[in-house]
Protein backbone atom coordinates (compact mmCIF):
# COMPACT_ATOMS: atom_id res chain seq x y z
CA UNK A 1 0.00 0.00 0.00
CA UNK A 2 2.92 2.21 0.87
CA UNK A 3 4.48 1.55 -2.81
CA UNK A 4 1.02 2.61 -4.60
CA UNK A 5 1.18 6.11 -2.23
CA UNK A 6 4.57 6.93 -3.05
CA UNK A 7 3.69 6.15 -6.64
CA UNK A 8 0.61 8.18 -6.65
CA UNK A 9 2.65 10.97 -4.69
CA UNK A 10 5.05 10.86 -7.26
CA UNK A 11 2.32 11.18 -10.49
CA UNK A 12 0.47 13.76 -8.40
CA UNK A 13 3.39 15.81 -8.50
CA UNK A 14 4.35 15.65 -11.96
CA UNK A 15 0.96 15.84 -13.32
CA UNK A 16 1.05 20.00 -11.19
CA UNK A 17 4.56 20.38 -12.44
CA UNK A 18 3.55 20.24 -15.86
CA UNK A 19 -0.13 21.58 -15.84
CA UNK A 20 2.02 24.91 -14.47
CA UNK A 21 4.36 25.02 -17.04
CA UNK A 22 1.92 24.42 -19.64
CA UNK A 23 0.10 27.25 -18.44
CA UNK A 24 2.78 29.85 -19.56
CA UNK A 25 2.57 28.51 -22.86
CA UNK A 26 0.74 30.80 -24.98
CA UNK A 27 -3.00 30.68 -25.10
CA UNK A 28 -4.47 31.56 -28.61
CA UNK A 29 -7.85 29.79 -29.02
CA UNK A 30 -8.65 27.81 -31.91
CA UNK A 31 -9.99 30.85 -34.00
CA UNK A 32 -6.91 31.69 -34.26
CA UNK A 33 -4.75 28.84 -35.19
CA UNK A 34 -4.20 27.22 -38.66
CA UNK A 35 -5.24 23.92 -39.54
CA UNK A 36 -1.67 22.63 -39.25
CA UNK A 37 -0.77 24.03 -35.45
CA UNK A 38 -4.29 21.96 -34.25
CA UNK A 39 -3.49 19.12 -36.49
CA UNK A 40 0.19 19.06 -34.05
CA UNK A 41 -2.16 19.82 -31.40
CA UNK A 42 -4.93 17.37 -31.16
CA UNK A 43 -4.16 14.31 -33.21
CA UNK A 44 -1.25 13.18 -31.00
CA UNK A 45 -3.60 13.24 -27.86
CA UNK A 46 -4.66 9.77 -28.87
CA UNK A 47 -2.17 8.27 -31.64
CA UNK A 48 0.81 9.82 -34.14
CA UNK A 49 0.19 12.22 -36.41
CA UNK A 50 -0.70 11.23 -39.25
CA UNK A 51 0.61 11.73 -42.61
CA UNK A 52 -1.11 13.91 -45.09
CA UNK A 53 -0.51 11.58 -47.71
CA UNK A 54 -1.74 8.52 -46.68
CA UNK A 55 -5.21 9.31 -47.54
CA UNK A 56 -6.58 11.51 -50.38
CA UNK A 57 -9.08 14.31 -50.19
CA UNK A 58 -12.08 12.21 -50.06
CA UNK A 59 -10.72 10.24 -47.58
CA UNK A 60 -9.70 12.72 -45.07
CA UNK A 61 -13.57 13.88 -45.61
CA UNK A 62 -14.73 10.60 -44.11
CA UNK A 63 -11.50 10.64 -41.40
CA UNK A 64 -12.31 14.34 -40.36
CA UNK A 65 -16.27 13.60 -39.73
CA UNK A 66 -15.15 10.41 -37.98
CA UNK A 67 -12.42 11.79 -35.66
CA UNK A 68 -15.10 14.89 -34.75
CA UNK A 69 -17.16 12.24 -33.19
CA UNK A 70 -14.97 9.50 -31.97
CA UNK A 71 -12.25 12.36 -30.42
CA UNK A 72 -14.74 14.97 -29.65
CA UNK A 73 -13.37 17.61 -31.92
CA UNK A 74 -14.91 21.21 -32.30
CA UNK A 75 -16.49 21.82 -35.66
CA UNK A 76 -13.87 24.79 -36.19
CA UNK A 77 -11.37 22.10 -35.62
CA UNK A 78 -11.82 19.67 -37.95
CA UNK A 79 -12.74 21.98 -41.00
CA UNK A 80 -9.29 23.50 -40.79
CA UNK A 81 -7.85 20.41 -40.19
CA UNK A 82 -9.52 18.81 -42.63
CA UNK A 83 -8.52 21.35 -45.35
CA UNK A 84 -4.93 21.68 -44.07
CA UNK A 85 -4.63 17.48 -45.00
CA UNK A 86 -6.14 18.11 -48.33
CA UNK A 87 -3.94 21.37 -49.00
CA UNK A 88 -0.82 18.87 -48.68
CA UNK A 89 -1.21 15.67 -49.58
CA UNK B 1 -12.01 3.89 -92.01
CA UNK B 2 -8.45 4.81 -90.72
CA UNK B 3 -10.01 8.35 -91.36
CA UNK B 4 -12.66 7.63 -88.42
CA UNK B 5 -10.00 5.67 -86.13
CA UNK B 6 -7.53 8.80 -86.25
CA UNK B 7 -10.44 11.58 -85.36
CA UNK B 8 -11.83 9.40 -82.40
CA UNK B 9 -8.34 9.57 -80.98
CA UNK B 10 -7.80 13.09 -81.67
CA UNK B 11 -10.96 13.54 -79.93
CA UNK B 12 -9.82 11.19 -77.16
CA UNK B 13 -7.05 12.96 -76.78
CA UNK B 14 -8.18 16.61 -76.65
CA UNK B 15 -11.45 15.50 -74.85
CA UNK B 16 -10.80 12.37 -72.94
CA UNK B 17 -9.40 14.08 -69.94
CA UNK B 18 -12.44 15.82 -68.95
CA UNK B 19 -14.54 12.76 -69.67
CA UNK B 20 -12.57 10.71 -67.53
CA UNK B 21 -12.39 13.51 -65.03
CA UNK B 22 -16.27 13.55 -64.87
CA UNK B 23 -16.25 9.75 -64.14
CA UNK B 24 -13.93 10.01 -61.29
CA UNK B 25 -15.74 12.26 -59.63
CA UNK B 26 -16.18 11.38 -56.15
CA UNK B 27 -19.60 10.61 -54.65
CA UNK B 28 -21.04 12.14 -51.97
CA UNK B 29 -21.11 8.94 -49.96
CA UNK B 30 -18.15 6.85 -48.87
CA UNK B 31 -17.11 3.95 -47.39
CA UNK B 32 -13.56 3.17 -46.16
CA UNK B 33 -12.46 0.44 -44.39
CA UNK B 34 -9.89 1.13 -41.86
CA UNK B 35 -8.94 -0.88 -38.40
CA UNK B 36 -5.87 -2.54 -36.82
CA UNK B 37 -3.94 -5.62 -36.33
CA UNK B 38 -1.18 -7.03 -34.28
CA UNK B 39 0.62 -9.84 -33.23
CA UNK B 40 3.08 -11.25 -31.05
CA UNK B 41 5.55 -13.82 -28.79
CA UNK B 42 4.37 -13.96 -25.00
CA UNK B 43 6.36 -15.40 -22.20
CA UNK B 44 4.70 -15.75 -19.16
CA UNK B 45 5.67 -17.38 -15.93
CA UNK B 46 3.56 -18.16 -12.55
CA UNK B 47 5.96 -18.35 -9.65
CA UNK B 48 7.80 -21.12 -10.12
CA UNK B 49 5.71 -23.46 -12.68
CA UNK B 50 6.86 -23.65 -16.04
CA UNK B 51 6.79 -20.61 -18.19
CA UNK B 52 3.80 -20.26 -21.16
CA UNK B 53 5.87 -19.02 -24.31
CA UNK B 54 3.28 -18.72 -27.14
CA UNK B 55 2.96 -17.28 -30.19
CA UNK B 56 -0.38 -15.03 -29.84
CA UNK B 57 -2.51 -12.26 -30.92
CA UNK B 58 -2.89 -12.67 -35.01
CA UNK B 59 -6.13 -9.95 -34.83
CA UNK B 60 -7.40 -8.34 -37.17
CA UNK B 61 -10.01 -5.75 -36.71
CA UNK B 62 -11.47 -3.86 -39.03
CA UNK B 63 -13.12 -1.26 -38.65
CA UNK B 64 -16.09 -0.28 -41.56
CA UNK B 65 -17.08 3.84 -42.05
CA UNK B 66 -19.69 4.82 -44.43
CA UNK B 67 -19.83 8.31 -44.71
CA UNK B 68 -23.94 9.47 -46.15
CA UNK B 69 -23.93 12.97 -45.82
CA UNK B 70 -21.67 15.41 -44.47
CA UNK B 71 -23.45 15.12 -41.03
CA UNK B 72 -24.27 11.18 -41.11
CA UNK B 73 -21.82 8.50 -40.64
CA UNK B 74 -22.16 4.83 -40.01
CA UNK B 75 -19.32 2.62 -38.07
CA UNK B 76 -18.92 -0.58 -37.25
CA UNK B 77 -16.02 -2.62 -36.48
CA UNK B 78 -15.57 -6.71 -36.07
CA UNK B 79 -12.74 -8.30 -34.26
CA UNK B 80 -11.15 -11.31 -35.07
CA UNK B 81 -8.96 -12.92 -32.85
CA UNK B 82 -7.04 -16.31 -32.14
CA UNK B 83 -7.72 -17.86 -28.87
CA UNK B 84 -7.85 -21.05 -27.20
CA UNK B 85 -7.43 -22.93 -30.75
CA UNK B 86 -10.44 -21.60 -32.31
CA UNK B 87 -11.20 -17.88 -33.68
CA UNK B 88 -12.94 -15.94 -32.28
CA UNK B 89 -15.31 -12.88 -33.93
CA UNK B 90 -16.10 -10.33 -31.82
CA UNK B 91 -18.85 -7.42 -32.71
CA UNK B 92 -16.91 -4.64 -31.08
CA UNK B 93 -19.75 -1.85 -32.11
CA UNK B 94 -22.07 -0.90 -34.47
CA UNK B 95 -23.67 2.88 -34.70
CA UNK B 96 -25.28 5.50 -36.37
CA UNK B 97 -23.77 9.10 -35.99
CA UNK B 98 -25.73 12.61 -36.67
CA UNK B 99 -24.33 15.63 -36.54
CA UNK B 100 -27.80 18.12 -35.01
CA UNK B 101 -25.70 21.06 -34.65
CA UNK B 102 -22.43 22.77 -34.23
CA UNK B 103 -22.25 21.15 -30.57
CA UNK B 104 -24.25 17.96 -30.75
CA UNK B 105 -24.41 14.69 -32.54
CA UNK B 106 -26.53 11.69 -31.75
CA UNK B 107 -26.23 8.42 -31.45
CA UNK B 108 -27.71 4.99 -31.85
CA UNK B 109 -26.57 1.50 -31.76
CA UNK B 110 -23.88 -0.19 -30.52
CA UNK B 111 -20.95 2.14 -29.41
CA UNK B 112 -17.92 2.25 -27.52
CA UNK B 113 -18.91 3.97 -23.97
CA UNK B 114 -17.02 7.01 -22.84
CA UNK B 115 -16.45 6.05 -19.75
CA UNK B 116 -12.63 7.17 -18.81
CA UNK B 117 -10.86 7.36 -22.23
CA UNK B 118 -9.12 4.26 -21.79
CA UNK B 119 -11.86 1.75 -23.80
CA UNK B 120 -13.45 4.27 -26.19
CA UNK B 121 -9.79 5.97 -27.10
CA UNK B 122 -6.15 3.80 -26.13
CA UNK B 123 -7.24 0.42 -26.33
CA UNK B 124 -6.76 -0.10 -29.69
CA UNK B 125 -2.93 -2.22 -30.32
CA UNK B 126 -1.27 0.64 -32.59
CA UNK B 127 -2.37 3.03 -29.90
CA UNK B 128 -1.93 1.33 -26.92
CA UNK B 129 1.29 2.14 -25.87
CA UNK B 130 2.30 -1.79 -24.27
CA UNK B 131 1.04 -4.97 -25.33
CA UNK B 132 -1.29 -5.72 -22.70
CA UNK B 133 -4.28 -3.38 -20.83
CA UNK B 134 -4.22 -2.36 -17.31
CA UNK B 135 -5.61 -4.03 -14.44
CA UNK B 136 -9.62 -3.46 -14.40
CA UNK B 137 -9.65 -3.61 -18.11
CA UNK B 138 -11.07 -6.44 -20.67
CA UNK B 139 -12.03 -9.55 -18.91
CA UNK B 140 -13.61 -9.57 -15.50
CA UNK B 141 -13.06 -5.49 -15.88
CA UNK B 142 -14.39 -2.88 -13.80
CA UNK B 143 -15.00 -0.35 -16.22
CA UNK B 144 -17.55 -1.12 -18.66
CA UNK B 145 -16.43 -0.90 -22.84
CA UNK B 146 -19.62 -0.75 -24.77
CA UNK B 147 -23.13 -0.40 -24.77
CA UNK B 148 -26.61 -0.28 -26.59
CA UNK B 149 -28.37 2.27 -26.86
CA UNK B 150 -28.50 6.67 -27.66
CA UNK B 151 -26.18 8.90 -27.22
CA UNK B 152 -25.78 12.91 -27.21
CA UNK B 153 -22.02 14.19 -27.44
CA UNK B 154 -20.39 17.22 -28.46
CA UNK B 155 -17.48 19.91 -27.79
CA UNK B 156 -17.56 23.42 -27.24
CA UNK B 157 -14.99 25.89 -27.01
CA UNK B 158 -14.86 27.78 -23.52
CA UNK B 159 -12.48 30.55 -23.52
CA UNK B 160 -8.89 29.89 -24.87
CA UNK B 161 -9.93 26.33 -23.89
CA UNK B 162 -12.77 23.55 -24.55
CA UNK B 163 -14.54 21.24 -23.33
CA UNK B 164 -16.16 17.93 -24.27
CA UNK B 165 -19.40 15.94 -22.90
CA UNK B 166 -21.44 12.82 -23.91
CA UNK B 167 -25.00 11.50 -22.17
CA UNK B 168 -26.15 8.22 -22.77
CA UNK B 169 -28.84 5.68 -22.40
CA UNK B 170 -28.28 2.00 -22.72
CA UNK B 171 -29.26 -1.32 -21.54
CA UNK B 172 -27.21 -1.47 -18.83
CA UNK B 173 -25.31 -3.98 -16.59
CA UNK B 174 -26.63 -7.62 -15.93
CA UNK B 175 -25.63 -9.00 -12.37
CA UNK B 176 -24.22 -12.15 -12.19
CA UNK B 177 -26.61 -13.78 -9.37
CA UNK B 178 -24.85 -17.86 -7.66
CA UNK B 179 -27.44 -19.50 -10.02
CA UNK B 180 -25.94 -17.77 -13.50
CA UNK B 181 -21.88 -18.52 -12.10
CA UNK B 182 -21.70 -19.10 -8.43
CA UNK B 183 -17.97 -18.08 -8.59
CA UNK B 184 -18.64 -14.81 -10.41
CA UNK B 185 -21.55 -14.01 -8.22
CA UNK B 186 -21.72 -10.05 -7.79
CA UNK B 187 -20.13 -9.36 -10.47
CA UNK B 188 -21.61 -7.27 -13.19
CA UNK B 189 -21.41 -8.06 -16.77
CA UNK B 190 -22.01 -5.36 -19.34
CA UNK B 191 -22.67 -6.94 -22.55
CA UNK B 192 -26.37 -6.64 -22.62
CA UNK B 193 -27.83 -7.13 -25.70
CA UNK B 194 -31.15 -7.54 -24.08
CA UNK B 195 -31.97 -5.47 -21.42
CA UNK B 196 -32.74 -8.08 -18.45
CA UNK B 197 -35.08 -5.40 -16.84
CA UNK B 198 -37.27 -2.14 -16.88
CA UNK B 199 -34.60 0.41 -16.47
CA UNK B 200 -31.81 1.32 -18.56
CA UNK B 201 -28.51 2.78 -17.23
CA UNK B 202 -27.91 6.68 -17.92
CA UNK B 203 -23.90 7.60 -18.11
CA UNK B 204 -21.25 10.94 -19.06
CA UNK B 205 -18.61 12.06 -19.10
CA UNK B 206 -17.39 15.80 -19.33
CA UNK B 207 -14.21 16.46 -20.71
CA UNK B 208 -12.48 19.54 -19.96
CA UNK B 209 -9.19 20.77 -21.86
CA UNK B 210 -8.22 24.30 -20.15
CA UNK B 211 -5.34 25.27 -22.02
CA UNK B 212 -5.24 26.38 -25.65
CA UNK B 213 -2.93 23.95 -27.02
CA UNK B 214 -5.65 20.99 -26.04
CA UNK B 215 -2.30 19.04 -24.20
CA UNK B 216 -4.44 18.63 -20.96
CA UNK B 217 -7.95 17.22 -20.67
CA UNK B 218 -9.71 15.91 -17.13
CA UNK B 219 -12.35 13.97 -17.19
CA UNK B 220 -15.09 12.93 -14.95
CA UNK B 221 -17.76 9.87 -15.76
CA UNK B 222 -20.54 8.31 -14.49
CA UNK B 223 -22.39 5.29 -15.14
CA UNK B 224 -25.70 4.15 -13.04
CA UNK B 225 -28.24 1.88 -13.26
CA UNK B 226 -30.49 -1.35 -11.76
CA UNK B 227 -28.49 -4.36 -12.80
CA UNK B 228 -30.65 -7.24 -11.26
CA UNK B 229 -33.35 -9.78 -13.43
CA UNK B 230 -36.87 -8.10 -13.32
CA UNK B 231 -39.28 -10.45 -10.81
CA UNK B 232 -36.16 -11.84 -8.71
CA UNK B 233 -34.51 -11.21 -5.82
CA UNK B 234 -32.06 -8.88 -6.99
CA UNK B 235 -34.18 -6.47 -9.06
CA UNK B 236 -33.25 -3.65 -6.92
CA UNK B 237 -30.10 -4.23 -6.78
CA UNK B 238 -27.97 -1.47 -8.47
CA UNK B 239 -24.54 -0.67 -10.13
CA UNK B 240 -23.25 2.99 -9.66
CA UNK B 241 -20.17 3.77 -11.22
CA UNK B 242 -17.49 6.32 -11.26
CA UNK B 243 -14.00 7.29 -13.36
CA UNK B 244 -11.77 10.19 -13.01
CA UNK B 245 -9.96 10.07 -15.95
CA UNK B 246 -6.48 12.45 -16.93
CA UNK B 247 -4.48 13.16 -20.33
CA UNK B 248 -1.48 15.66 -21.06
CA UNK B 249 0.52 14.74 -24.18
CA UNK B 250 2.60 17.82 -25.52
CA UNK B 251 6.19 17.83 -27.53
CA UNK B 252 8.87 20.03 -25.04
CA UNK B 253 11.49 21.38 -26.68
CA UNK B 254 13.13 21.10 -23.41
CA UNK B 255 13.25 17.88 -23.17
CA UNK B 256 13.56 17.15 -27.22
CA UNK B 257 10.49 14.94 -27.51
CA UNK B 258 6.94 13.75 -26.86
CA UNK B 259 5.54 13.29 -23.39
CA UNK B 260 2.67 11.64 -22.68
CA UNK B 261 0.54 10.65 -19.74
CA UNK B 262 -2.75 9.56 -19.47
CA UNK B 263 -4.16 8.02 -16.14
CA UNK B 264 -7.55 6.61 -15.22
CA UNK B 265 -9.32 5.55 -12.05
CA UNK B 266 -12.61 3.72 -11.56
CA UNK B 267 -14.66 2.94 -9.02
CA UNK B 268 -17.48 0.33 -9.18
CA UNK B 269 -20.35 0.46 -6.28
CA UNK B 270 -22.82 -2.53 -6.29
CA UNK B 271 -26.18 -2.45 -3.64
CA UNK B 272 -26.03 -5.32 -0.77
CA UNK B 273 -26.95 -8.64 -2.53
CA UNK B 274 -27.64 -11.96 -0.53
CA UNK B 275 -25.48 -15.09 -2.66
CA UNK B 276 -25.24 -18.36 -2.56
CA UNK B 277 -22.80 -21.49 -1.96
CA UNK B 278 -22.50 -24.94 -1.88
CA UNK B 279 -20.02 -25.94 1.00
CA UNK B 280 -17.95 -29.44 0.58
CA UNK B 281 -20.45 -32.16 2.28
CA UNK B 282 -23.57 -29.32 2.61
CA UNK B 283 -26.74 -30.36 0.47
CA UNK B 284 -28.31 -26.51 1.53
CA UNK B 285 -26.65 -23.40 0.12
CA UNK B 286 -25.18 -20.76 2.35
CA UNK B 287 -26.44 -17.58 2.07
CA UNK B 288 -23.66 -14.98 2.12
CA UNK B 289 -23.17 -11.01 1.68
CA UNK B 290 -20.23 -8.82 1.41
CA UNK B 291 -19.64 -4.71 0.79
CA UNK B 292 -19.86 -4.87 -3.37
CA UNK B 293 -16.97 -2.58 -3.98
CA UNK B 294 -14.55 -2.58 -6.72
CA UNK B 295 -11.56 -0.25 -7.92
CA UNK B 296 -9.23 0.10 -10.49
CA UNK B 297 -6.37 2.58 -11.45
CA UNK B 298 -3.59 2.93 -13.86
CA UNK B 299 -1.13 5.52 -14.54
CA UNK B 300 1.28 5.45 -18.07
CA UNK B 301 4.06 7.78 -18.96
CA UNK B 302 5.71 7.29 -22.15
CA UNK B 303 8.58 9.64 -23.91
CA UNK B 304 9.60 9.61 -27.52
CA UNK B 305 12.53 11.91 -28.53
CA UNK B 306 10.76 12.90 -31.71
CA UNK B 307 12.89 16.18 -31.84
CA UNK B 308 16.20 13.96 -32.02
CA UNK B 309 17.65 12.89 -35.51
CA UNK B 310 17.96 9.29 -37.08
CA UNK B 311 17.17 6.21 -35.44
CA UNK B 312 16.05 7.16 -31.91
CA UNK B 313 13.73 9.60 -32.88
CA UNK B 314 11.41 6.27 -33.52
CA UNK B 315 11.86 4.90 -30.26
CA UNK B 316 9.81 5.23 -26.86
CA UNK B 317 10.01 4.43 -24.28
CA UNK B 318 6.83 3.57 -21.69
CA UNK B 319 5.94 2.59 -18.29
CA UNK B 320 2.96 1.53 -16.80
CA UNK B 321 1.53 1.00 -12.89
CA UNK B 322 -2.09 -0.24 -12.56
CA UNK B 323 -3.79 -2.35 -9.62
CA UNK B 324 -7.24 -3.49 -9.00
CA UNK B 325 -9.22 -4.36 -5.91
CA UNK B 326 -12.17 -6.49 -6.18
CA UNK B 327 -14.76 -7.16 -3.03
CA UNK B 328 -13.44 -8.65 0.19
CA UNK B 329 -15.50 -11.74 0.43
CA UNK B 330 -16.56 -12.52 -3.01
CA UNK B 331 -15.79 -15.68 -4.38
CA UNK B 332 -13.61 -13.28 -7.33
CA UNK B 333 -12.04 -11.27 -4.28
CA UNK B 334 -8.50 -10.00 -5.42
CA UNK B 335 -6.09 -7.58 -5.18
CA UNK B 336 -3.62 -7.18 -7.33
CA UNK B 337 -1.03 -4.45 -8.65
CA UNK B 338 1.08 -4.54 -11.86
CA UNK B 339 4.34 -2.96 -13.16
CA UNK B 340 4.94 -2.70 -16.96
CA UNK B 341 7.74 -0.67 -18.96
CA UNK B 342 8.68 -1.15 -21.95
CA UNK B 343 10.54 0.33 -25.51
CA UNK B 344 8.54 0.56 -28.70
CA UNK B 345 10.15 1.25 -32.00
CA UNK B 346 8.12 3.75 -34.31
CA UNK B 347 8.27 1.97 -38.17
CA UNK B 348 5.74 4.69 -39.10
CA UNK B 349 3.01 7.32 -37.47
CA UNK B 350 0.74 3.59 -37.21
CA UNK B 351 3.00 0.36 -37.37
CA UNK B 352 4.76 0.10 -33.75
CA UNK B 353 7.42 -2.68 -32.44
CA UNK B 354 6.65 -3.44 -28.68
CA UNK B 355 8.75 -5.17 -26.63
CA UNK B 356 8.04 -4.64 -22.70
CA UNK B 357 8.41 -6.89 -19.35
CA UNK B 358 5.65 -6.87 -16.82
CA UNK B 359 5.40 -7.89 -13.25
CA UNK B 360 2.13 -8.40 -11.76
CA UNK B 361 1.56 -9.39 -7.94
CA UNK B 362 -2.06 -10.57 -7.04
CA UNK B 363 -3.65 -12.68 -3.97
CA UNK B 364 -6.91 -14.19 -4.61
CA UNK B 365 -8.76 -14.34 -7.80
CA UNK B 366 -11.12 -16.45 -9.09
CA UNK B 367 -10.74 -19.87 -7.05
CA UNK B 368 -7.48 -19.16 -5.76
CA UNK B 369 -6.80 -17.95 -2.13
CA UNK B 370 -2.89 -17.85 -2.78
CA UNK B 371 -0.45 -15.33 -3.46
CA UNK B 372 0.70 -15.21 -7.05
CA UNK B 373 3.37 -13.33 -9.06
CA UNK B 374 3.52 -13.45 -12.86
CA UNK B 375 6.35 -11.95 -15.06
CA UNK B 376 5.71 -11.64 -18.59
CA UNK B 377 7.69 -10.50 -21.18
CA UNK B 378 5.99 -9.70 -24.90
CA UNK B 379 7.44 -8.31 -28.17
CA UNK B 380 3.85 -7.65 -30.62
CA UNK B 381 3.88 -5.56 -33.84
CA UNK B 382 1.02 -3.42 -34.27
CA UNK B 383 -0.55 -2.16 -37.11
CA UNK B 384 -3.37 0.81 -37.81
CA UNK B 385 -4.77 0.77 -41.50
Amino acid sequence: MNKIKIISGIIAVMILTITLYSCTAQRAAASKKSGAQLWGENCIRCHNIPSPGDYNDVDWETIGLHMRIRANLTEEEIVKIVEFMKTVN
Amino acid sequence: MRTIAAAGLLFLLFFGPDIFAQDFKPSKTQFMIRGYGHSGLNYEKVNDEDPDVSYVGATFAPMFLFKHSDRLLFEAELEFELEDGEVKVGFEYANFNYVLNKYITARAGKFLLPFGTFMERLHPAWINRLSTLPLGFGHDGVAPSSGIGVELRGSAPIGSGKINYSLYMINGPVLVTSAMDPEEAGMLRFENFEDNNGNKAVGGRLGVLPLSNSSVELGVSFYNGLAGNTGSQYENVAASLYALDFSYVKQISAIKGILDIKAQYTQSNVSDANYYEMAPGDTIPVSYTFANTSNAYFAQLSYRPSMASGFIKNVEIVGRYSTLATPEGAEWEQEASQFAIGVNYWLSWRSVLKFSYQITESVGGHGNTGANTTKGMFAHWALGF
